[in-house]
């Protein structure tokens, strides 16, 4: 964790000054547009306002471009939609699709993600409250 | 606005004035002053709620539970009627809505200052709840970062030059089982939001009435009116409906506004610390592009 980390931090140095993330419009995405992104878990950052999915894609020259997949949402709405932090764990064999980011960088926010070993999916929805119990 | 920590704070602080005046022999003129000038809001008391007090909250409609805000249409709330912009605010909606279509938003929300009123009922995502206390209703959300509301329901009016606060300062009266709130005292750059990327700021002497109620078992109505002179050209009504959900799952949670622009990691000496990563103008979290080292 600490070799990529260092490169994103002096990515960041070396380029603009860091907005901060906070509630923002997913405009940047292009919502009609669905790339599917398959690759292996990096990590998977469970945090507050949004989460983020890390993933290790291939390339032809049998190296990996490291892409990132956000969540439109907050760990409570997530664990409301069925989440948990172990949803999706660094190693996981995943088939994520995306709505990029309009500008080409390795970006998007997540549609669907699909764990291959188990086939399960997992999607961000509205959160859809269960009837109070009687 | 002063609560009872507020209080406590000032009786001692009085006392000591008094004993240091008369250890010196100084001050004395000012501190009888003082204790002689008529009663001003800064000396008004919150009384201890009585069991009756208590008792009371009782026969108050049953809002328990955790509140989820409906969907945002289009990113933003849903409305039957738009608000009535000035020309100059109606030019800045148009403008900020093509910066959304081009892909280059201008979020209103991404400094993390509080969201603030009336946002704090429209363009949430995040659930809510309500506690009732003896004269107070108060609304915890989970609205970066667990912003809260609190709203008197003592008899007291606004205050007459109140500090003006992003949520600005709310007084409420129980009609029945609808409790009406009545809202003054807003910041000017807090927003009237139509999106995350599209809104207005209300400009100062902005009054918003809410109207909460319950429409069925566990469905939630806010009912809004806006007054907003500086951008808008008469009052703009809106709503939005909360549904409930009594699941153990639901349960409020830490909420933070930024932790997302930094990742968890160690430092040289092994402590756990947080790195900032990369984010892109509009918010969006970057990885390292293609060309820059792995």
């Amino acid at each position: 964790m600490r070799l990529w980390l260092g490169t994103a931090v002096a990515v960041a140095i070396a380029s603009a000054p860091l907005a901060a993330a906070a509630h923002h419009s997913f405009a940047m995405y292009d919502q009609t547009r669905i790339v599917t992104l398959n690759g292996t878990v990096k990590d998977f950052q469970w945090t507050n306002p949004h989460s983020v999915i890390w993933v290790l894609v291939p390339t032809t020259g049998g190296q990996a471009d490291l892409w990132t997949v956000e969540l439109g949402t907050s760990p409570g709405n997530l664990n409301r939609m069925g989440w948990s932090k172990h949803s999706i764990n660094p190693g996981d064999k995943v088939a994520v699709d995306i709505n990029p980011l309009r500008d080409g960088r390795h970006g998007g926010s997540l549609k669907k993600v699909v764990l291959v070993d188990t086939g399960k999916a997992l999607t961000v929805g509205p959160v859809s409250p269960a009837p109070s119990a009687p | 606005m002063r609560g009872p920590l507020d209080l406590w704070a000032g009786r001692p602080a009085r006392h000591t004035v008094a004993a240091a005046g008369a250890i010196l022999g100084l001050a004395s003129f000012a501190f009888t002053a003082f204790a002689a000038a008529p009663p001003n809001a800064a000396e008004v008391l919150n009384p201890a709620p009585s069991p009756s007090d208590w008792a009371a909250l009782a026969r108050l409609p049953d809002w328990s539970g955790v509140w989820t805000p409906s969907p945002l249409v289009n990113a933003g709330p849903a409305f039957d009627d738009p608000p009535a912009w000035t020309p100059k605010a109606a030019a800045r909606v148009a403008r900020m809505r093509a910066l959304s279509k081009a892909g280059t938003p201008d979020n209103i929300y991404i400094n993390c200052l509080p969201e603030g009123m009336p946002s704090f009922d429209l363009m949430t995502l995040n659930a809510a709840e309500f506690l009732f206390t003896p004269g107070r209703v108060t609304l915890l959300s989970e609205f970066d970062p667990n912003r809260l509301r609190r709203i008197y329901t003592d008899g007291r009016g606004h205050p007459e030059d109140p500090d003006l606060t992003f949520s600005g300062h709310s007084v409420g009266r129980w009609e029945g089982d609808t409790l009406v709130v009545d809202t003054v005292g807003v910041k000017p750059q807090s927003f009237i939001p139509l999106a995350q990327d599209v809104g207005v700021p209300n400009g100062g002497d902005m009054h918003i009435t809410e109207r909460i109620h319950l429409i069925a078992p566990d469905r939630l109505q806010i009912d809004l009116t806006v007054i907003a002179p500086r951008v808008l050209t008469k009052p703009w009504t809106t709503k939005r409906i909360w549904t409930r959900s009594r699941l153990r799952k639901f349960d409020i949670v830490e909420a933070s506004c930024r932790e997302g622009d930094f990742v968890p990691d160690t430092d040289e000496d092994g402590f756990a610390i947080y790195r900032p990563i990369v984010i892109d103008a509009g918010g969006a979290p970057l990885a390292p592009q293609p060309g820059s080292p792995k």
